[in-house]
This record gives C-alpha cells, sequence and structure tokens, in this order.
C-alpha cells in the first residue's frame, strides 16, 4: 500500500486527485496540503511514502519545496505534479532531488504508474537530451559541472563531498543556486499575486 | 508613450475641432468689431470698400477652413490667411487698425496646429510681420518720440506674442493630457488582461486539469460504447486545456518587454530539435511599439512554425530588417512550397493574415526567390502614430 500525501493550491485538483488516488486499490490519499504552510504538519503527521507536489505553489517555487522535503529524516519520495512539464524543467528537477516528473494534462493511469515506480525508488523523469544539457551547461559556470554530472549519475551527496574536496553543505549551497540559475520561469501574470 | 507632434504635416488632431470654434466666434467678434468701428468712426476715405473686403475675408477664409477641414492643418493656408489679414491692416492706413481684433485670430489655428516652439516662431514672424505693415502705414520718427504712442506701439506688438503662447501652451497641454488618458486606458486593459489570463490559467484550466484527470480514471474500467464516450470526452478535455493555453498565451502582455528577434531565436531554438533544416535567424527590427512587436512576433513565429512542420526544407532563414521606418520579417525556406490545396483545419495563415491586418502591416505569402519553398514577408508600419490604434 502506498501512503500518499497531496499539496497543490487549486481546490478543484485536490479534490480531483484525492478522488482518483482513493479509487485506485493500493494507494491511500492520506492528506491534501492547500500550500507550503499547510503542508509541514501534514508532513509530520501522516508520513507518506510519496509526495505528489505541485510545481507552482504561490509564493513558493515546487522546486525549493521539493529541496526542503528531501532534507527532512527518511525523506518521503517526491513527484512534482506540473501542469508546465516540458523537458526544459527536467534537469534542474533532477537537481532538486525530484524522483518523478508528471504532467497534470497525463491521464490517471500515468500517474498511478509514476507514483508506483517512485515509491520503489524509481525515477521518473523524460529523458535528457543532448541539446538540455548543452543548454544547461551555458547557463552554468565550469565549477558547478562536475556537480551536474555527478547527479545525473545519482552520486550520493557525501560522496560528491569527498570527490571534489568539498563540505557537504557547500554542495547543497551551489545545488541551490544551480537550480535558481537554470530554474524554467514560469508566466505568472504581473500584479496577480 | 511614442505619439508626439513631430511633423507640420496634415497629422489627426483631435482638437482641431475646438480651435476650429475659437477661430469661428473670434473671426465672427473681429469682423463685426471692425464694421462697427468703420461705420462709426470715419477711418479711411474708402470705408465702404473696406466693410466689403473685411465682410468678404471673414466668409471666405471661415468657409474654406470649414468645407476643407485639411487647410486648418496647412501652414500654407495659415500663411495666406496671415498675409490677407496683414493687408487689411495696410489697407486702413493706420497701425490701430479697426482690424487688430480679427487680424489676431489669424494666429489660433498656427498656435494651436504646430508643436510649441514652432509656434513661437510662427508668433515672432508674424509679429515682426505686423511691425513691417506698422512701419509702412505711418510709423515715423516723430511717433517714437511720444512716449504715449511708443507705449500702444510696444503693447500692440506683444499681443500676438501673448496669444500665441497662450494658445500654444494650452495646446501643448490638452495633447498631453490626451496621451495620458490613452497611457492610462492601455494600462487599465493591460491589467484587465492579466487578471483574465491569470484566472484562466490559474482556476479554469486546473479545474479542467482535475476533470481530465477524474474521467481519465474510469479509462480501463469500462468498455465499449461508454469506453467510446469517455474517450471522446478526454480528448474534448484536452483540446479545452490546449485552447486557453493558447487564450493566455494570447493575453499575457505582448511579448513582455523581450525583442521579437530575441523571441523568434528562441523560437528557432525551440523548433530546432524537431527539425532536420537548418534555421537561422538574422537581423533586427529595433524598437517596435509594444503591441505591433507583439502581432509581428506570432506572425513570424507562425511562419517559422509552418516551415518547419510542413516545408520540408532543408534550410530556413529568418531576416529581420530595420531601415528608417521600415522594418521587415521575411522567412524563408527551401522546402515544398505552399500546397495547392489548403490543409483541411489549417488556421495559421488566416491568423497571420488578420494579425497583419490589426496592425497595418503588408503581408505577402508566396515562393520563394527561385521559385522553390515559401517565402513569408512581412513589412510593419512602424511610424507610431499609425501603430498607436486602440489593441
Amino acid at each position: 500500500m502506498i501512503r500518499i500525501l497531496i499539496v497543490d493550491d487549486h481546490p478543484a485538483l485536490r479534490a480531483g486527485l484525492t478522488a482518483v488516488l482513493r479509487a485506485e486499490p493500493g494507494m491511500v490519499p492520506l492528506d491534501a496540503a492547500a500550500s507550503v504552510h499547510d503542508l509541514w504538519p501534514a508532513l509530520h503527521r501522516t508520513k507518506p511514502d510519496v509526495v505528489v507536489l505541485d510545481y507552482h505553489l504561490p509564493e513558493h517555487d515546487g522546486l525549493v519545496v521539493c529541496r526542503r522535503i528531501k532534507r527532512e529524516l527518511l525523506a518521503p519520495a517526491v513527484l512534482l505534479y506540473s501542469a508546465y512539464a516540458d523537458a526544459s524543467l527536467t534537469i534542474p528537477a533532477l537537481l532538486a532531488g525530484v524522483d518523478g516528473l508528471v504532467s497534470k494534462a497525463a491521464p490517471a493511469n500515468e500517474l498511478y504508474d509514476a507514483i508506483r515506480r517512485v515509491s520503489r525508488g524509481e525515477r521518473v523523469l523524460p529523458p535528457i537530451s543532448r541539446e538540455l544539457l548543452d543548454q544547461a551547461g551555458a547557463k552554468l559556470s565550469a565549477d558547478d559541472l562536475p556537480i551536474l554530472g555527478m547527479t545525473l549519475d545519482s552520486t550520493p551527496l557525501t560522496e560528491m563531498a569527498q570527490t571534489l574536496g568539498l563540505e557537504p553543505t557547500d554542495i547543497a549551497r551551489r545545488i541551490d543556486r544551480m537550480i535558481k540559475r537554470l530554474k524554467v520561469e514560469i508566466p505568472v501574470p504581473r500584479g496577480a499575486r | 508613450m511614442t505619439l508626439q507632434r513631430t511633423a507640420i504635416g496634415p497629422l489627426q488632431r483631435p482638437w482641431t475641432s475646438r480651435w476650429m470654434a475659437l477661430l469661428l466666434m473670434t473671426r465672427l467678434f473681429g469682423a463685426a468689431v471692425a464694421v462697427l468701428l468703420l461705420v462709426v468712426h470715419r477711418v479711411t476715405a474708402h470705408d465702404g470698400a473696406l466693410i466689403i473686403a473685411v465682410l468678404a475675408f471673414t466668409a471666405v477664409s471661415l468657409a474654406a477652413f470649414t468645407l476643407a477641414p485639411r487647410l486648418q492643418l496647412s501652414p500654407a493656408a495659415w500663411f495666406v490667411d496671415s498675409l490677407a489679414v496683414l493687408a487689411l491692416v495696410t489697407a486702413s492706413e493706420d497701425w490701430r487698425s479697426p482690424f487688430y481684433v480679427l487680424m489676431l485670430t489669424a494666429l489660433i489655428l498656427p498656435a494651436t496646429g504646430l508643436p510649441f516652439r514652432r509656434a513661437l516662431a510662427w508668433g515672432v514672424t508674424f509679429m515682426l510681420g505686423y511691425l513691417g505693415v506698422a512701419v509702412y502705414a505711418e510709423l515715423d520718427t516723430e511717433a517714437l518720440e511720444n512716449s504715449i504712442r511708443l507705449e500702444t506701439i510696444a503693447t500692440h506688438l506683444m499681443v500676438p506674442l501673448v496669444v500665441t503662447l497662450a494658445l500654444a501652451y494650452a495646446a501643448d497641454v490638452l495633447e498631453r493630457l490626451r496621451d495620458e488618458r490613452l497611457r492610462s486606458e492601455r494600462l487599465a486593459v493591460e491589467s484587465e488582461r492579466q487578471r483574465i489570463a491569470w484566472e484562466l490559467h490559474d482556476s479554469a484550466k486546473q479545474r479542467v486539469h482535475a476533470a481530465h484527470l477524474v474521467l481519465s480514471a474510469l479509462h480501463g474500467q469500462i468498455d465499449g460504447a461508454q469506453a467510446e464516450l469517455v474517450s471522446h470526452a478526454l480528448g474534448e478535455l484536452r483540446a479545452a486545456g490546449a485552447d486557453m493555453d493558447t487564450s493566455v498565451a494570447e493575453l499575457r502582455t505582448p511579448l513582455e518587454g523581450r525583442s521579437v528577434q530575441r523571441l523568434l531565436r528562441e523560437r528557432a531554438a525551440q523548433l530546432a530539435p524537431a527539425s532536420d533544416a537548418e534555421i537561422v535567424v538574422r537581423g533586427t527590427v529595433g524598437e517596435l511599439p509594444a503591441h505591433v512587436a507583439a502581432h509581428a512576433y506570432r506572425i513570424g513565429a507562425e511562419a517559422l512554425t509552418n516551415a518547419v512542420r510542413h516545408g520540408d526544407a532543408a534550410h530556413i532563414e529568418v531576416l529581420l530588417s530595420r531601415n528608417g521606418a521600415n522594418a521587415t520579417i521575411e522567412v524563408c525556406d527551401d522546402g515544398r512550397g505552399l500546397p495547392a490545396i489548403r490543409r483541411p483545419g489549417s488556421n495559421g495563415l488566416r491568423s497571420m493574415r488578420a494579425r497583419a491586418e490589426t496592425i497595418g502591416a503588408a503581408l505577402s505569402i508566396g515562393q520563394g526567390a527561385d521559385g522553390r519553398g515559401t517565402r513569408v514577408h512581412l513589412r510593419l508600419a512602424t511610424d507610431p502614430r499609425e501603430g498607436n490604434e486602440r489593441p
């Protein structure tokens, strides 16, 4: 049985996701948080296996939230659920420790499949093409490239620190900076929030 | 805001009709004063002829300005008008002429129709013309030794300047006020579009996603006719989501300050992986009014997309150029060229034409230079006055 926590700011999607996940055997939606503020108590209370996280939360970037979730002890798998699941999101998502990326436009069976796979510890990300890697490389400094390479190879943080002769906290800070640089700008209307 | 009074040419000035009304009133008043003075006081030996002349001048000048509004903004017409009033003053043989008030009315149109500085220059020239008439008519050294007469001539010379200054200032302020109002209206429209885009995206589209998700959970649990119905509904929901994306893209601030060339380059980079063609984007169109730039970009992007998707081309070239007021965007490919029969459901070309029409640009879509491929050529009107109609 996979225990799932939903984070989405829109009530229709929270209700829809909850209903859809409840209908699927082997999945239990534990709670649905409307904001990052509600997320932490829910996370600590329910201790889910998988968090289905909206990429575009009010006042918060889904990737930053994911980094914070992953810093928790016994962190759950994080499935980024985004209206903009295009390929350019893949590398920043990977750096942020996202386990899976699913488009909000995908049908339910794709979502079920992704949830099952991330709960088993697999990664469900679109393939990273040569162009995508080149584009990302162009935006990053030369020092960051080894970190990007090792992240793509799923190298643990401690091992990365050892190889580069840096403190793990330094590496974490650099990854934060890389995410910021690679972040996909989402069209938020000015003054809307 | 790029609206500026830059040319003397016949530009459309919304306040012209009000200045014309002022001219009508003051000139009739000036003519009445002149006739009254001529009747009450004996001014010259030929007062009768002067009365006929002033009535004829008033009638003809007002009729000409009213019937041919183009003349209201024509410096040549102002010049003829000024010469005529100065001629009347000369004919009255005295610079303290009964036609003085009438003479001042000739300043109204140039003072309000010209940019501020040029209007002042016109006023000074007019004053010098009046001084010339005064010297010719009567003014001599003896008159200048009389301090009262000196004061009178000084006052008579200053009045045209003051009138010009006041009118030019008023016209300038009104113009700025209008620009400001246009700008704030535009901003209001803009923020309303933002709000609608936000609601579409953040609320309506999320509901569509939710409905699609819930419905798609039925898939695989039902079969036969019902499954077909469900998959039909799913298709519709996906299409609704795509429609919303398009609407949001249209509603968002056009381009948000990014340049046309940069966006076309980005679009080319997005399309490049999906195509075997080599895409080159060259040149720049320079500064364009915001909504002209927005439509120009979408026309260029559509042409580029068509070339990539349907053209079967090896080379695609996007050339942007700017030469003074002329900006062009050209998208050429060496592919199959336009289909003889329109692809069913292709709105692309139609929407390109509609966009070009909206911004007053000339769009031609045809064969490439050597008879191969497709060439889309867009010529933009970058004159700020033309580009400034309401979106």
